[in-house]
């Protein structure tokens, strides 16, 4: 596995098959796609920062990289891709193989280009808070101070703007200086971008032209007249804070039996147009708050009357969900709308309702935004998840803006698309495959948003027929791949990242080891939830769990060692003997059991998978389990019931709750204050370590998980034990051992699950 | 003829009170005042009459001083009204047997006195408490009115504030000189601590203003959808102004700077109205537009007319003077349905289409202020001054008028600044002291019988105080069989206000040139009439002969067809100034419309040299014509709206210099001279006299020009047009025209 972390860090790549099956029809036979997850701006030490511009191969676009092959004498390069020959332009005329440019050094696969300053300023971040008026008192509060706070931590220059909305639609033109002004719009009705033009006077000193307006200042617009909503964020602390001082609960009353008159998707499509008015193609986000459901215009998600509950899974199964659709509608036109303009939308949903995460996922994911679900604007997963967004440390996000991605490969791999934070810029092409993944049908994606952490989930198409020149080996058996990511770093430059990758194909009989060794099981696991999430979404009548099942025993029928029908002889190479285990994880998880959940949190829990890195997808998949106690040092423990016992502490990782667990004992012993005497100084220890632990893992993650610290038979313990193997349950035969649990489920145990599996692999 | 023996009314305006000897119970002139005190019995001898036949009501005018209007409050009794024509009682009422019926002088019917209102008859059939009840003793009362008079809680004094702060309102300046003098009238609004204000500020865009009392300063709201226009906020548009006012301190301080970069040129006024009647339409009030511009986008836009000199003189030349669009008129009526009534502060130097904006104050008993092209350092006092006495007079509130009147005469045509709710009910949702209005009588078929005839005056309305009150001015009149008596008794201020209100109206319908002949042959048949009643009597042959009553009459309607609102065609005066004058004229007092059409002019060189000369206005004033002015001299010319102040060529220079502050040898700008006091005696005595002559006049304030003789064009558009006697361009002299008139009375 380690060769896998070590092309990881390298290059932010993980694949599922490092060896590729060289055909079509292979490729099919090794049923976990040929798939990629790659991490377009993974931090990667020492890489370097070319000050100038790449070159690029006259035929195919794709730029120079070490696959290329020069030839010294004739200045020469031949594209990898497309074998072209490209002559090096008179500033690479001293280039010799002992003078070598930095784009050409065979570790540089992953390589920056940064536009020179003449190319363009520093284009300063946007940052457009939308906040929902309609809350409590209290929950204003927290909300209050924590956009105060991340006012204070915005990055210096950006340009801030805010809308606040409820029954009503307010901008406020924070430039006015004289007293809070705002622009008021009816929550029920659509607002366009010409009428944002007309009706918040941005033509007011000029005449308007009168064709061919899309806006921006490069447009017409004058820098004053948007500066009257946006400005840096230094100019107008002062009016922010203020505002956000006097910010007062939607003012129209609200009946007893109804909901607030909520317009979350009139203020998001006024935020968007106001966005694409004044910094269209630049870097900028909408930073959306919202403490409830829609209940007016477009994307409404329930009606008003209180009677009514808001949709939950069933309903969308049954089709009973009336505005749900309608909603998904809109906010697939504004998705498009941000993704035209290059802008992307953050949601920080907190409320005990749903606000309608499910509806504004499209938009969220295409335009690449961030997105945290709390109970509450006052919980710590809301308020330090904020911080963190801001704070400058090394686990800051590193926002950037306004990515386009493209890829390029050899010939006989096509690309069917990405499930990711991205959306499809149609740019099709002999690359594309005919079956669709994602966001397919092109080889160049929109990244309005991205972070260090934003992971994309390529899925390939080997093109390769079968047949006898197939298997006679030909000139090469390299596939290269190109992954092109150009951004608007936080520095406000344009940057470039070039990452050029080859893998060697195999194909004819014997090629089965070579395959075995290229699997990379926790890339696998990754790839197949976030497939079986979209299709999920996509497929009606979709069946996850016979779909996994099916996949998995026909891995293990082609990838198993056994006699057939002996079960009892079955056993499976290490690069693929846990696969099995995170597929039944998968199986319970809340990626596949949906039903536990509301349609927000699956919506919630999906995007954040989506945009994850293998490592954190295997966690929410199958959870990390650390067993403290005093028999030895803190270690691994199988995510299993057996694990718990009196006198252990269990730290549980599911990436969304951290839970530290005491067994009944170390509880008793904590509630005794043991800790507290110098003579337990080792408990007190014991106590601590677990919390440190977890203290580390919510430093650097983020959404930050919600951290649940509960006892042995305590009401919070169902955190840790939904996540267990049931190898012990309440009916089962062996009673659990003292100090041990049992589950209280009819869930079968991995034990069965192996069982079963073993027998139809064979078969 | 000998012009100097022609009738001038030089002495100042007298009010008939000598009527007040024959009927003194009846209320004071002042409140009400008929076109001739004596009523013809029949149509045939109304229709010899010639001039009309009504009366000018003022029913909140100034108190006679000395006097007040008495307030009853009759309690559990309830106010005492005669049971079918619901008349107020009145010192005219009879009361019969013994006391417990009581006769109404309107309509004649018998009506029981309640118990707690009995009170026994002396032996004359006097009531034995008349002299302590004023409702049986004096013309004019007000009646404290119980709940039946309510539909509604009375509503607290309430101004909203409408303001154009587009381009053209923050050049001019007028949005400074506004905010200032609301800020200073804060504490002198009527109906503290009731009193609600609001503002909605407007250029192509509507600005609300949140003024709730919790906030440390107002915030501003822009509404721009101009075709969906709504409310951004339940609450706190209008607000409390003893709660709020911090906050509405705030705003007013900072609305001149607030706009001063506003480079909107648009004025969407049609959706601030309608805004506005969102905001006001639980209350009502008072709305006080300020417009600076055309309001040319939104709903009820307006569009550059009345620049199309072709027009003039053709059918369609009235259609000039009336709205086009009927979305002004509705708006009105809408606002006076809600008790709302509406001011227009209108500032263009350019066409603003005052005809438009006017019918929302025309319909809602509001008023027309009109200062074109304002520019706020000349006309910041005048804006200040009347801004200040609007916001500050004494208001009436969401009220209704009727006028009865006895059986055989009834009111036909009402001419003023009201709505017309029923076909006697007059809807005023405010009115005050500087708002007169007209009405004209006609006669039944049969013959009158009575001897005399009454009229009863009602306003019901709420006090700022948060009172309702009836306010209640009777008066009786003879009725006569005989021509005579009706000259004799003829009211020629009543007539000339009544007579301008019809001719104004006329201008609406017709030609300017038909509006001003129409005058001039009422004026000539009912000469004709006199002269042949009296030839047959006296054998008087070729002589002009006027009835004493109205021997002045020739001189005001020459006067009616010289002013600014009938005279001349396209050139003589802007459209706008037109209308306004229009306007104005709707709404003016008797005793005003008489110093409009005739005002004052004063020789006062002397009075400033000599040291003990006190000023004395109305033994000096001289003929309205270029031969009373000496070239050497200085005069003042006051028409109760502006005065003017003439130096004559070889006026010297010491005076002027000492008077003025000004040396003519350097040509100083005179349109710009600001009026100020300085050291000198001389300048002090001047400005003691203005203050005088404005002290007369407070509903407005008389801004001051200084033009010299033999300035043009300024002379002559300040003053020698002006000067009624003289004949200038297309217009007939003093002598000419009774010539004129003569002529045309002795034809057949
Ligand atoms: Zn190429
Ligand atoms: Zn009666």
């Amino acid at each position: 596995m380690s060769e896998f972390f070590d092309l990881e860090s390298q290059d932010g790549v993980r694949m599922t098959w490092n060896i590729f099956p060289g055909t079509k029809q292979e490729a099919v036979g090794c049923v976990i796609p040929t798939a990629a997850i790659y991490t377009p701006l993974k931090p990667i030490p020492n890489t370097p920062v070319l000050p100038y511009a790449p070159l690029r191969c006259r035929m195919c676009r794709s730029i120079l990289n070490p696959f290329s092959i020069v030839d010294y004498i004739a200045k020469i390069w031949i594209c990898p891709f497309c074998f072209q020959r490209n002559h090096f332009p008179p500033h690479y005329s001293s280039i010799s193989e002992d003078n070598l440019p930095a784009e050409l050094f065979p570790q540089y696969t992953t390589i920056e280009y940064e536009s020179t300053p003449d190319t363009g300023p520093a284009v300063p971040p946007v940052f457009l808070f939308v906040v929902d008026t309609c809350m409590i008192e209290e929950e204003i509060g927290f909300l209050k101070s924590a956009l105060a706070q991340a006012v204070e931590l915005l990055p210096e220059k950006s340009l801030v703007g805010l809308i606040t909305f409820g029954t009503y639609v307010q901008v406020h033109e924070l430039g006015f200086g004289q007293v809070p002004k705002s622009y008021v719009f009816k929550g029920s009705k659509e607002v366009t971008k010409e009428q944002i033009l007309e009706q918040m006077c941005f033509f007011m000193r000029k005449p308007k032209p009168s064709v061919g307006v899309i806006a921006g200042s490069r447009d017409g617009l004058s820098a004053e007249s948007i500066a009257r909503f946006l400005l840096p964020a230094s100019e107008c602390e002062f009016v922010l804070n203020s505002l956000l001082e006097e910010l007062q609960k939607d003012p129209w009353p609200v009946p007893a039996d109804q909901r607030a008159s909520r317009c979350t998707s009139t203020a998001l499509s006024i935020a968007a147009s106001l966005l694409g008015v004044c910094v269209p193609g630049s870097g900028a986000r909408i930073m959306a708050f919202v403490g409830g459901p829609s209940t007016e215009g477009p994307g409404s998600i329930v009606s008003k009357n209180l009677s009514e509950p808001i949709r939950s899974h069933k309903d969308l199964d049954k089709g009973s969900a009336p505005l749900y659709n309608k909603a998904v509608k809109f906010y697939e036109g504004l998705s498009k709308q941000l993704v035209h303009q290059g802008h992307v939308l953050d949601l920080f949903a907190c409320a005990l309702d749903q606000v309608g995460v499910a509806e504004l996922k499209v938009a969220v994911e295409r335009s690449g935004g961030i997105v945290v679900l709390a109970e509450s604007f006052g919980h710590s997963v809301f308020k330090d998840s904020l911080r963190h967004i801001f704070q400058s440390s090394d686990y800051d996000l590193g926002l950037s803006f306004n990515g386009i991605f493209e890829v390029s490969c050899s010939k006989d791999v096509k690309i069917q698309g990405i499930i990711g934070p991205c959306a499809s810029l149609d740019k099709k092409g002999p690359l594309c495959s005919e079956t669709v993944v994602g966001q397919g049908n092109t080889s160049a994606w929109k990244m309005c948003g991205l972070d260090k952490k934003t992971s994309l989930c390529l899925v390939f198409d080997i093109a390769r027929k079968d047949g006898p020149e197939a298997i006679a080996q030909p000139t090469s058996n390299q596939f290269y791949f190109q992954f092109l990511t150009y951004y608007q770093h936080n520095d406000g430059h344009m940057r470039l990242r070039a990452t050029s990758l080859s893998r060697r194909w195999v194909a004819g009989p014997g090629s089965i080891q070579d395959l075995i060794a290229g699997f990379d099981q926790e890339a696998a696991a990754a790839v197949m939830a976030r497939i079986v999430s979209f299709k999920m979404e996509m497929e009606a009548d979709f069946d996850p769990i016979r779909w996994l099942d099916r996949s998995l025993i026909r891995l293990c029928s082609k990838f198993g060692d056994y006699q057939k029908e002996s079960p009892s002889s079955f056993s499976l190479s290490p690069r693929l003997s846990i696969f099995p285990q995170f597929m039944f994880h998968l199986r319970r998880s809340q990626f596949v059991q949906v039903f536990n959940n509301s349609p927000d949190e699956t919506a919630y829990y999906r995007m954040i998978l989506n945009r994850e890195n293998v490592a954190n997808s295997v966690v929410m998949i199958q959870p990390s389990l650390i067993s403290y106690s005093f028999h030895s040092v803190p270690e691994p423990a199988l995510l299993d019931v057996t694990a718990i016992a009196a006198d252990r502490i269990l730290l549980l990782d599911s990436y969304f709750t951290v839970v530290v667990f005491h067994g009944a004992s170390i509880a008793q012993w904590r509630n005794a204050g043991y800790q507290n005497q110098a003579e337990h100084q080792t408990f007190a220890q014991l106590l601590q370590a677990p919390r440190d632990d977890a203290d580390a893992i919510i430093k650097e993650r983020f959404p930050v998980p919600r951290l649940v610290i509960c006892d042995q038979y305590g009401s919070q313990a169902r955190f840790l034990l939904a996540k267990l193997n049931p190898s012990v349950t309440y009916n089962s035969d062996n009673p659990p051992p003292p100090g041990g649990d049992v589950i209280f489920t009819d869930d079968v145990s991995f034990q069965v699950f192996l069982d079963h599996l073993q027998r139809l692999a064979v078969q | 003829v000998d012009a100097k023996s022609l009738p001038r009314p030089l002495n100042g305006h007298e009010e008939p009170i000598k009527i007040l000897e024959t009927y003194p119970l009846n209320c004071h002139p002042r409140f009400l005042r008929l076109t001739t005190h004596a009523i013809p019995s029949s149509q045939s001898l109304l229709a010899r009459w010639h001039l009309p036949l009504g009366a000018v009501v003022h029913p909140l005018a100034e108190v006679p001083d000395g006097e007040e209007v008495p307030i009853v409050n009759f309690g559990p009794a309830g106010i005492i009204r005669c049971r079918r024509c619901r008349t107020y009682v009145n010192p005219y009422v009879t009361f019969t047997d013994a006391g417990r019926k009581w006769r109404c002088n309107i309509c004649s019917l018998l009506n029981d006195v309640p118990g707690e209102y009995y009170c026994a008859l002396d032996a004359s059939g006097r009531r034995c408490d008349v002299d302590q009840r004023p409702e049986l003793s004096k013309g004019s009362v007000e009646f404290v009115a119980p709940t039946e008079y309510m539909v509604r809680p009375p509503m607290p004094p309430l101004y909203f504030f409408l303001i154009d702060v587009s381009v053209s309102a923050v050049r001019g300046g007028f949005l400074e000189v506004v905010a200032k003098t609301i800020e200073s009238c804060l504490d002198e609004l009527p109906g503290f601590p009731r009193t609600q204000i609001g503002f909605l500020t407007f250029d192509s865009t509507l600005h609300f203003h949140n003024l709730k009392s919790s906030l440390m300063q107002p915030q501003m709201l822009v509404v721009a959808d101009l075709d969906d226009i709504f409310l951004p906020l339940p609450d706190d548009l209008l607000v409390n102004l003893a709660d709020s006012r911090h906050v509405v301190d705030a705003l007013l301080d900072s609305l001149p700077s607030m706009f001063q970069d506003n480079a909107n040129i648009e004025s969407a006024l049609g959706p601030a109205l309608k805004a506005a009647l969102m905001v006001m339409s639980q209350l009502g009030g008072k709305l006080l537009v300020f417009q600076s511009t055309l309001p040319a986008i939104g709903v009820g836009r307006l569009r550059l007319r009345g620049d199309d000199l072709r027009i003039y003189g053709t059918d369609k030349e009235h259609t000039l003077r009336i709205p086009e669009d009927p979305f002004y008129k509705q708006m009105a009526a809408e606002f006076t349905k809600n008790q709302i009534a509406v001011d227009v502060y209108a500032f263009s130097e350019k066409y603003t289409d005052i005809a438009s904006l006017g019918s929302l104050a025309k319909y809602t008993g509001g008023q027309v202020y009109h200062y074109p092209s304002f520019q706020a350092p000349t006309h910041h006092e005048k804006l200040g001054y009347e801004l200040a006495r609007d916001l500050t007079r004494e208001t009436a509130w969401e009220s209704v008028m009727r006028i009865r009147c006895g059986k055989g005469v009834r009111f036909t045509t009402y001419h003023g600044h009201f709505m017309l709710r029923s076909t006697d009910l007059l809807a005023l949702p405010a009115v005050d002291c500087d708002k007169a209005f007209a009405m004209q009588l006609s006669l039944e078929d049969t013959l009158m019988t009575t001897q005399t005839v009454y009229f009863q005056v009602a306003l019901l309305y709420t006090s700022s105080s948060g009172e309702r009150r009836i306010r209640v001015h009777t008066a009786a009149a003879p009725v006569v069989v005989d021509l005579g008596e009706m000259y004799r008794w003829a009211d020629t201020g009543a007539i000339i206000s009544l007579l301008s209100r019809l001719a104004v109206e006329n201008t609406l319908s017709h030609k300017l040139e038909d509006a001003r002949q129409l005058m001039q042959l009422k004026l000539v048949k009912s000469l004709k009439e006199y002269r042949n009643l009296h030839a047959v009597q006296h054998r008087l042959g070729g002589r002009l002969i006027f009835p004493e009553s109205l021997r002045f009459l020739p001189l005001y309607v020459l006067a009616l067809c010289k002013s600014v609102a009938l005279r001349g065609g396209y050139a003589d005066v802007p459209l706008d100034e037109r209308c306004a004058a229009g306007y104005n004229m709707m709404i003016l007092s008797i005793r005003r419309m008489l110093k409009l059409l005739h005002p004052g002019l004063y020789r006062i060189d002397e009075n400033l040299i000599k040291d003990s000369e006190e000023f004395n206005e109305s033994s000096k004033q001289l003929a309205l014509s270029a031969q009373s002015l000496d070239p050497r001299a200085l005069y003042i010319y006051d028409d109760g709206f502006s005065f003017i102040i003439w130096l004559g060529r070889m006026l010297s220079p010491d005076l002027l210099n000492n008077t003025l502050g000004v040396d003519l040898s350097v040509f100083p700008d005179l349109s710009r001279l600001a009026l100020l006091e300085h050291g000198h005696e001389y300048s002090r005595k001047l400005m003691r006299i203005i203050r005088r002559l404005r002290e007369k006049d407070p509903s407005c304030f008389q801004l001051c020009h200084v033009v010299r003789q033999g300035e043009q064009p300024r002379e002559g558009s300040l003053l020698l047009s002006n000067l009624v006697e003289d004949q200038t361009a297309g217009t007939s002299g003093y002598i000419d025209w009774i010539l004129q008139i003569y002529r045309q009375s002795q034809s057949s």
